[in-house]
């Protein structure tokens, strides 16, 4: 056999025996250990807007979101009655002309009289007076759960760190704020927070500033000696990898849900997606008997009768609607004078029948906040 | 590759959400109710001396014209819990809404020497928002109650998308007398029955009066020659001059062509009936039907291109279009009994009638084609429909049974509901109404 020959057999069985056995006798390094963290994946107009809203946010008492009903809710023009202007031809039997317009109305102020609870959509004064807007207290409290984690963990502190976490992986800044993020990464308190998120809804005072991410806690560097720490302290955590991945992937999905309700949709444009169960055939049955028991067509003319129109309205989470939000949207049958006679009746409807609420789930408001009401009177007409 | 897995998720999302377009919850509404409308009409308020009883009658005549459409209920002022203590003062609308008033007029006079201004505002409470803007009339003070017409009109138009009616008024057959020997002459009032004026004396029996389209004129018939004769009185100054007389010939039932150039009536000749107009400028006569049979009470289309009329060509009294120049004319009703006395509504949509069927009379109307007959009255004798100017409500004669029956005048919306009638001073027949005044 030929040297070439024997240095080839040689080489090819070391080759197989590796193959075969390098597992066993070569172990792999093992690989540097990934700091796990919770992380919220937001879209960059969303982590803009949360950035705006930061500072407006007092830790303690944050103010409440603009919410899209805001614009609706601004103080209502004040009540200006119209200076009555004479008409072109009421002159009735060769009279002498119409004395001249009268100066402008200036609207008085109010009388004080004693009002009965405040209607949200009633206005009242001459004055612009601001309605106040529902306050976060006003929204259904979450219920109480049971904390994954141990002790409660420090509010304040939570939110740097979970803000933090992340973002050494991407900056090259020198290391004092690094320092002090891994030392408190090992003690479990992303986890404790990240329950925190699963379970605290982001509408309570106490948890929407831990939750919400600021540039101001942003982290600058990836820390240099957070390869060391962090391997020892996350060992609980990697020993119960499966639980934290899912705790994770939901602390994910949950910190979504909360960035994506606290953002103004008027800042990004986008509504939200009806996160509730769909409206069952009761519900929807119950709130239009609601509304066509108001719905008085006996005034309306035989052409306006033949009319169809489209309403939209928005709701308060009380289901009250907001009478400055009911708006025609589309008809089709008559005219537009017809449209608009039979549109006054069914806004009178939604706002009577609405002034104390219309009968909907609280649980669902995503679904019945923004209605489509379409007034068919057909067949109500004379024929 | 878990974390991947995660972050994908996340991001999918996070996709999903901001892309997602939330569709509002879409409700048909098909069914509502029908009833008067609550509305509530305070005081008007008087702004200067002098105009305290003026702002109180016209708010009460507002009031007493809506409620009397049978659209709109009035809300008593018992029932105010705040009142109206100043024309530019805001609307307190929960007081409104707390007693259910849905509309709310408020207004104010002023009053001073020879003239009146009168000014109102019509408020939807329950949206917080007035209805249109606000009008103000000015006149002399006699003419207070057209003026409060007038606001009726206007609130009523706003929240009905009809014109009004309110600003009329209606000529009629004033009666007086046993039954056997009826005093008869020509009345004129305001549509409600108030500012009674009469036209004639009761020395000859007068029929059918009618207005011209203009109100200026009136159309009847009168027996002073004699014989029915058709005349044409001048509102304002009572002249009256008999259109052109043919020998041998009786002319009756009278109407005024849409542009008030033309009169239509029935002459009869011979024992026979037919239908021809007259040119009130040239006077020229002409023939439209010329049938063995009886044709009268021809009644113009608003456009003045067709005339509905009665006949008796098919053996019972029945209903028959022709064009305005005559030609052949078509059946239009078919039901049992016999049909009278048609007159064409304002709008053209619909033809009101006299029918008597089984021993009973009835005030109906149907579609122009002839279909879709509807009755909304029955009695012992309900005759003589007139429209009001905005074609939702009918005027006619009703007359009870015996000796001591007596003819009133009566009204009934188109549906059949609100009847009621009108008070006069004595009996009444034969009304005709005017269209609204300028």
């Amino acid at each position: 056999m030929s040297t070439g020959t024997i240095i080839s057999g040689a080489g090819h069985a070391g080759l197989i025996l590796w193959v075969l056995l390098g597992d066993l006798l070569f172990s792999p390094q093992p690989a540097p250990e990934i700091q796990v963290a919770s992380v919220s994946l937001v879209s960059a107009s969303q982590f803009d807007a949360m950035v705006a809203a930061a500072p407006a946010r007092p830790a303690p008492a944050p103010e409440p979101p603009v919410t899209p009903d805001a614009p609706a809710v601004v103080a209502p023009d004040p009540i200006t009655p119209e200076l009555p202007q004479p008409e072109a031809n009421p002159e009735p039997v060769a009279l002498p002309e119409p004395p001249p317009d009268l100066p402008p109305d200036v609207p008085t102020s109010p009388e004080p009289q004693p009002v009965p609870a405040p209607d949200p959509v009633a206005p009242l004064a001459a004055e612009e007076q601001p309605i106040p807007v529902p306050t976060t207290t006003q929204r259904p409290k979450p219920r109480p759960i049971d904390r994954v984690a141990p002790t409660p963990v420090d509010e304040i502190a939570d939110a740097p760190e979970v803000a933090e976490t992340p973002t050494p992986a991407v900056s090259d800044q020198p290391a004092p704020e690094a320092e002090v993020v891994p030392e408190d990464v090992p003690e479990a308190a992303p986890e404790e927070a990240a329950t925190q998120i699963i379970t605290e809804a982001v509408e309570t005072e106490q948890d929407a500033p831990q939750l919400a991410m600021t540039s101001s806690r942003r982290p600058q560097a990836r820390p240099e000696p957070v390869a060391d720490a962090p391997i020892d302290d996350p060992a609980p955590a990697v020993a119960e990898p499966t639980d934290t991945q899912d705790v994770e992937a939901d602390a994910i999905a949950a910190a979504l849900a909360e960035a994506m309700s606290e953002t103004p949709a008027e800042d990004n444009g986008v509504q939200d997606a009806p996160t509730g169960p769909p409206m069952t055939g009761g519900e929807i049955d119950g709130l239009r008997v609601a509304i066509k028991t108001c719905w008085n067509v006996g005034a309306l003319s035989s052409s306006a009768l033949r009319t169809v129109i489209t309403v939209r309205v928005d709701l308060a989470e009380s289901g009250v609607p907001d009478v400055g939000s009911i708006r025609l949207t589309g008809f089709e049958g008559g005219t537009d004078a017809d449209a608009t006679k039979v549109f006054q009746a069914a806004r009178s409807a939604i706002s009577r029948c609405g002034r104390n609420g219309f009968p909907l789930p609280p649980e669902k408001y995503d679904t019945w906040k923004d209605l489509e009401l379409v007034f068919d009177p057909n067949g109500m007409r004379m024929r | 590759m878990t974390l991947l897995r995660i972050l994908a998720t996340a991001f999918a999302l996070g996709v999903a959400a901001l892309s997602v377009q939330a569709a509002p919850l879409r409700i048909v509404i098909d069914e509502g109710v029908i009833e008067p409308l609550p509305f509530a009409v305070p005081n008007f308020i008087a702004e200067n001396g002098g105009a305290e009883q003026y702002a109180r009658d016209i708010a009460r005549v507002v009031a007493a014209d809506l409620a009397g459409t049978g659209l709109f209920r009035e809300i008593g002022s018992d029932a105010f819990i705040s009142g109206v203590t100043s024309f530019d003062a805001p609307v307190a609308y929960n007081d409104w809404q707390a007693i259910n008033a849905q509309a709310l007029i408020t207004g104010a006079v002023q009053a001073s020497g020879d003239q009146i201004v009168v000014k109102f505002r019509l408020f939807d409470v329950f949206s917080g928002q007035q209805l249109g803007e606000g009008l103000q009339f000015a006149g002399t003070p006699s003419s207070w109650r057209r003026m409060a017409h007038k606001v009726a009109d206007a609130a009523y138009s706003r929240i009905t998308g009809e014109g009004g009616y309110f600003d009329s008024r209606v000529v009629y057959v004033a009666e007086s007398g046993p039954k056997n020997q009826r005093l008869k002459r020509l009345a004129v009032m305001d549509y409600d029955g108030a500012n009674i004026q009469y036209l004639t004396d009761s020395s000859s029996i007068v029929l059918a009066p009618r207005f011209s389209p203009t109100g200026d004129r009136i159309l009847f018939t009168s027996y002073a020659s004699g014989f029915p004769r058709i005349y044409v009185m001048d509102v304002g100054s009572l002249r009256t001059r008999g259109l052109d007389e043919q020998p041998g010939t009786m002319t009756f039932a009278p109407r005024f062509s849409p542009d008030g150039n033309t009169v239509v009536f029935s002459l009869e000749q011979g024992g026979n009936s037919d239908i021809y107009t007259l040119d009130i400028g040239s006077g020229g006569l002409r023939q439209l039907t010329n049938a063995p049979s009886i044709e009268t009470g021809p009644s113009y289309s608003p456009d003045g291109s067709q005339i509905v009329f009665e006949s008796d060509r098919s053996g019972t009294q029945q209903l028959y279009i022709m064009s305005a120049g005559g030609g052949e004319p078509r059946r239009i009703s078919n039901g049992q009994g016999r049909y009278g006395t048609p007159v064409w509504s304002p709008r053209g949509d619909l033809i009101a009638f006299t029918k008597q069927n089984e021993g009973r009379f009835h005030i109906g109307v149907m579609r122009v084609q002839g279909d879709e007959e509807r009755l909304l009255t029955s009695s012992f004798l309900d005759e003589g429909p007139t429209w009001a100017p905005n074609g939702r409500v009918i005027m006619f004669t009703r007359e009870t049974a015996g000796a001591s029956g007596q003819a009133g005048l009566y009204s009934v919306d188109i549906s059949g509901r609100n009847l009621r009638q009108i008070t006069t001073e004595g009996a009444a027949s034969d009304p005709a109404w005017s269209p609204l005044l300028p």
